[in-house]
């Protein structure tokens, strides 16, 4: 129990040292900020797993972002709201909004639920493409500023025009959600969430509101998704509702691969998943417009062999590596 | 003093009456049958006052509270507890977790918890496994704890379903088809765990089934519905002989042609 605590503690030690030291060992603003997309990407995935948790897969999720993303990024323009109180009115936003719709919303199972919330995202994006007045509609929402700058005694000024400081922002706001939807999982509102999955009948025969734990689990989801889509918004300075945006069909398909190739059993499945297949994406940046061939191929590849996900591979090694021992020890005794 | 009190209770699907007009009384410490042909409706009753169905018409009152439109969950905390017919079991928690669930609405946690847990709320959540453990080895699955409950032979997988039941410290058990399926020494299991749980812990139970020879070992009564509508009510042996009764299982004797 003890080994296996101090084993966890050197392990988050050095992801933490690896993270802190990452852009300076890079030197490098096109792959910092390739980082900081993927920190937005590993919290929407790790969201979209809450709500799978439940058992659904939304193909939404990217809609919620938007809301956040727009929200977050209206207020600080339109009434001069600080950054710090925005990004969370714009998760909260989108959390308002997915209580609303939960209630209809979670009657529904299966296919009929990604369909549902991947035609309600798309009607989110082409909202905000046909509000001109708001929105900035086609040409997108230009010029959002920048985090104020914040002053902290001995350390000083730190401006988020920086892309590094931005990308440490990231990575603390990402971490903190992370800490706190791991949490959740774990809580006695994670163990009722699996066991509506498991059955709703006779979770509710044991007294759970299964109405009210599905709201709450998708409006919570829908919060970090929010926040992500706030994050990203005052990084990339401008927001496009363009379908071939990062609010269009495509991206929520990708939120769903990058879940499933990871791994959605474990929590830090849906994080390996983002973080490889990123890297992958832009190793492979040459391909152009057959990019996503090469996405959909490692996927195929990933649920033909690995069907648990990249999660799954120290556990497969290991029963290939016992597997070749015994052979051995067989032919040593024949 | 009746424990559960059903009025005039009707339930139409379109236009097909499942149950209507049905009056029962169902005393505290009772083992009541409730039996009947294919189709009786009896499914129907049970599922209107485990709140999975509302009725069109008509009162259930339990422990003098009208629960005619609460949702399930609800009745679970008042006390009514139901068993599934199929083996309904939480399928990725283990056997001590699926009791843990059973448990779950007495646990005080709430949102502190899921970031802090204090003193209290860890010695709360050691006293609950201990209750479990009690429960368990209370239908004799202490040793399977930790085993997952998918995996589990069909008998205990029913056990391990009434637990869950007790975990809810329901009053009124609901169980629908406990024995379909069982061979005979599960069966004589089930039907000792069910009397014990009546003699030890004062619990009520409403059993559904079809197997008469069944029912007349367990029930104190029995009511017996055929079309929706009860035929017959009173103990199983009087059930068993009313010529109604049997005219409804077996068909009216005709002359020979």
């Amino acid at each position: 129990m003890s080994r296996k605590l101090l084993i966890n503690i050197i392990s988050i030690v050095v992801l933490a040292a690896i993270i802190i030291t990452l852009p300076m060992a890079l030197n490098n603003v096109y792959w910092t900020s390739i980082l900081v997309i993927m920190g937005v990407n590993v919290l929407l995935v790790s969201s979209l797993r809450t709500i799978k948790l439940l058992g659904h897969i939304s193909l939404g999720h990217v809609g919620f972002s938007l809301i956040g993303a727009y929200g977050s990024a209206l207020l600080v323009m339109k009434l001069g709201f600080s950054f710090w109180i925005a990004i969370f009115l714009g998760g909260l936003m989108a959390a308002v909004v997915a209580l609303a719709l939960a209630y209809p919303f979670l009657k529904v199972k299966g296919i009929y639920f990604a369909l549902l919330t991947l035609l309600t995202a798309e009607t989110f994006r082409l909202i905000v493409r046909y509000w001109p007045g708001l929105t900035g509609g086609f040409w997108g929402l230009l010029q959002i500023p920048s985090p104020d700058p914040i002053t902290i005694p001995l350390i000083g000024t730190i401006n988020f025009a920086n892309v590094n400081n931005y990308y440490y922002l990231t990575a603390v706001i990402v971490a903190l959600s992370l800490l706190v939807l791991y949490r959740l999982e774990r809580s006695h509102l994670g163990f009722k969430w699996i066991a509506i999955q498991d059955t709703e009948v006779l979770a509710q025969s044991v007294g759970i509101n299964v109405k009210w734990h599905k709201m709450l689990n998708f409006a919570i989801a829908c919060f970090f998704a929010g926040l992500a889509g706030a994050l990203y918004a005052h990084y990339q300075h401008s927001l496009s509702p363009d379908a071939t945006s990062r609010f269009g069909v495509l991206m929520s398909i990708y939120l769903v691969v990058y879940m499933v190739v990871g791994g959605e059993s474990k929590f830090a499945g849906p994080i390996i998943g983002t973080v490889v297949l990123t890297v992958i994406s832009e190793f492979g940046r040459a391909l152009g417009e057959y990019q996503p061939m090469m996405i959909g191929g490692i996927a195929i590849f990933v649920m033909l062999l690995m069907p648990e996900g990249l999660i799954g591979l120290p556990k497969r090694v290991k029963l290939v590596y016992r597997k070749l021992l015994n052979q051995t020890k067989r032919v040593r005794r024949s | 003093m009746a424990l559960l009190e059903i009025r005039n209770l009707g339930k139409r699907f379109g236009g097909l009456a499942a149950v209507s007009e049905l009056d029962l009384d169902v005393g505290k410490g009772e083992i009541f049958g409730l039996i009947g042909p294919n189709g009786a409706g009896k499914s129907t009753v049970l599922n209107m006052v485990g709140g999975t169905l509302f009725p069109t018409r008509g009162k259930i009152i339990f422990n003098d509270q009208d629960v005619t439109r609460f949702p399930p969950y609800r009745r679970a905390r008042r006390g009514i507890a139901r068993v599934f017919q199929r083996d309904v079991l939480f399928r990725s928690f283990t056997v001590l977790e699926n009791v843990l669930a059973g448990l779950s609405m007495s646990s005080s946690a709430g949102f502190i918890e899921i970031f802090f847990k204090g003193l209290s709320a860890r010695n709360q959540e050691k006293a609950m496994r201990e209750k479990a453990m009690e429960i368990l080895q209370f239908v004799r699955l202490a040793q399977q704890a930790d085993e997952m409950a998918i995996n589990l032979p069909h008998g205990n997988q029913r056990a391990l379903c009434l637990a869950i039941a007790m975990a809810t410290q329901a009053q009124l058990l609901l169980l629908d088809e406990p024995l379909t399926g069982m061979n005979d020494e599960e069966i004589k299991t089930m039907m000792d765990l069910i009397r014990t749980l009546r003699d030890e812990r004062g619990i009520t139970s409403i059993v559904v089934e079809h197997n008469m020879r069944a029912v007349a070992g367990l029930c104190d009564r029995a009511a017996v519905l055929d079309y929706g509508r009860k035929i017959a009510e009173g103990s199983p042996k009087e059930v068993v002989d009313n010529p109604t009764v049997i005219e409804a299982y077996l068909g009216v004797e005709e002359d020979a042609v």
